[in-house]
């Protein structure tokens, strides 16, 4: 029995690596490391059945019962994150001037990119009137038009920060114009200079938005 | 419904994250088992109340996993024999001594050589404090019933009794007793599979409660929170320890996500959250209590904190 449990685990964590669920869970670094445990245990597994000499040393019942419950559930139901509610939790990850490394062309530069360069150099000034395309997720602010952002991640989901730029949406006749949270979009337009809260900041001005499929990785390292 | 989704979420890339660990963990006390089985030349590791520790903690060198890896391997050290101070010197500082943890705090921080130099030394005061703490109490009140069985058998008739072990041929010599075990081990790999397979179910089992309670407390409660008291000296280094509990994140990847936050906090906080983290978080308490009886793990848990507590507070009186 405990050899079935361990290679259903082997087999689960092999389906984890195949079904590019890994990407919304964990760093790539850390990808790898999963096939070589699913592998790993499957072997562990077929020597176990295979070995005539198997000793059945007593095996306590809950460890099989919760792992193979844990193994079934991660078989059956695929993470859907809501990542607008995970960021909404976390604050803002603060990014080093040291991480900016290259400066690309404005309209080349992710969202990523931009949220570095405006914390390294955040003089909104810089920026006015260059055209940005960028995608992202809708991150829902309270009490604020929403923003389009990301999230980073150095080990796993429950490390993850949201990055995001504060956007001005194209204005419509209903009241609830905004797009909803979580929603994947690309947008295109321009920096603009706006003043918040007594300061001059960056902000977005959406000229084209597109609503897209969420990208195959969409936490950014 | 979007919170319960997310919480799955998250427990998945906390479960998958540290699954990988456990295995490299559970094969290194496995080949222990293999390669030594009566223990014969972990008892020989240095003893004493700064040599057990330290060397405990330079194992790290040599066995470089987080804390999730490390458990198995503590509690196979334990279980041969090997001196109380060497395995918790290893289980406490050897997640942070260890070449991965230690280029990754570089890495996150060029700019904070202090960082670099204080995690390990922090590391290493950790370890001398638990280890002197817990070995106040005696071994039975100390480790978990099941590992301290195992570790009777392996611990000669001069310091242990017949009747502690509740096992044993009297008349018997200690040495035909580990040959024994050694010729049924070495004769069995079936038998070292078996036993190697049953540790990893149960750590495993353990692994993906810790896991669930750390995803619904880091879905639920918000990070701000922790974050909030950045600035005040002390309740900073309070809030980022009880952040390093609830965040759960290998200790070999917590100086990137402690990056994200460095410039919110007090050097002393920060500090803490890396000191602390790899000891004992959320994720990690439930395996611990494979190790432990729950009057240490509380012994455990305080001894820790205060350390983590008056180290970052002495920190931030020198740098503030």
């Amino acid at each position: 029995m405990k050899y079935l449990v361990l290679g259903f685990l082997g087999a689960v964590l092999l389906k984890c690596w195949l079904d590019q669920r890994l990407n919304l869970l964990l760093h790539s670094n850390f990808h790898s490391l999963v096939l070589i445990a699913g592998l790993v245990l499957l072997m562990i597994a077929i020597a176990g059945f295979c070995s005539a000499k198997v000793s059945n040393k007593a095996t306590k019942i809950w460890p099989l019962i919760v792992l193979s419950l844990t193994a079934m559930g991660l078989w059956i139901w695929p993470p859907k994150p809501s990542l607008s509610t995970l960021a909404a939790n976390r604050s803002g990850a603060q990014l080093g001037q040291s991480e900016l490394s290259f400066l690309s062309p404005p309209e080349q530069r992710s969202l990523t990119d931009w949220v570095r360069l405006l914390n390294s150099q955040p003089d909104p000034i810089l920026y006015g009137g260059d055209p940005v395309q960028v995608s992202g997720f809708v991150l829902d602010v309270p009490g604020k038009p929403p923003e389009i952002a990301r999230l980073l991640v150095r080990c796993c989901l429950a490390d993850a920060t949201p990055v995001g730029l504060a956007v001005r949406w194209p204005k419509t006749k209903s009241s609830n114009g905004w797009p909803k949270p979580d929603q994947w979009l690309q947008i295109k337009g321009v920096m603009a200079v706006e003043n918040h809260q007594g300061s001059l900041r960056s902000v977005l001005v959406a000229k084209q938005i597109k609503a897209i499929a969420a990208p195959t990785r969409p936490l950014e390292p | 419904m979007a919170q319960i989704a997310t919480v799955w979420a998250v427990f998945q890339g906390l479960l998958l994250e540290a699954l990988p660990f456990l295995l490299i963990g559970v094969a290194i006390s496995s080949l222990a088992r293999a390669f030594d089985p009566s223990g014969h030349w972990l008892q020989k590791l240095p003893k004493g109340a700064l040599l057990g520790p330290l060397s405990g903690a330079l194992l790290g060198f040599a066995l470089p996993a987080c804390e999730c890896g490390n458990v198995p391997v503590a509690r196979r050290l334990l279980a041969v024999g090997a001196p109380l101070g060497t395995a918790f010197g290893f289980l406490f500082a050897a997640p942070v001594l260890n070449p991965v943890v230690l280029l990754s705090t570089w890495a996150a921080f060029p700019d904070k050589p202090w960082l670099l130099l204080l995690r390990p030394a922090g590391s290493v005061v950790i370890a001398l404090v638990l280890s002197g703490l817990l070995q106040l109490i005696s071994e039975s009140k100390l480790l978990n019933s099941e590992l301290l069985a195992e570790r009777r058998l392996s611990q000669p008739l001069a310091a242990v009794s017949l009747l502690e072990r509740s096992t044993g041929l009297i008349g018997q010599p200690l040495a035909a007793l580990t040959t024994d075990l050694k010729s049924s081990v070495q004769n069995k790999p079936a038998g070292l599979l078996s036993h190697g397979v049953n540790e990893f179910l149960e750590l495993g089992s353990l692994l993906v409660l810790g896991c669930a309670v750390a995803a619904l407390i880091q879905t639920l409660i918000p990070r701000d929170l922790f974050l909030a008291l950045g600035q005040a000296p002390t309740l900073s280094v309070v809030s980022l320890m009880l952040l390093a509990l609830v965040v759960s994140v290998c200790s070999s990847v917590d100086a990137f996500l402690a990056l994200g936050f460095a410039d919110q906090v007090t050097p002393g906080a920060l500090l803490a959250f890396l000191l602390l983290g790899p000891v004992i978080d959320l994720k990690s308490v439930s395996l611990l209590g494979r190790v432990f009886t729950w009057r240490a793990m509380g012994l455990v848990l305080t001894g820790v904190s205060l350390t983590v507590l008056l180290m970052g507070q002495a920190l931030n009186l020198l740098l503030l």
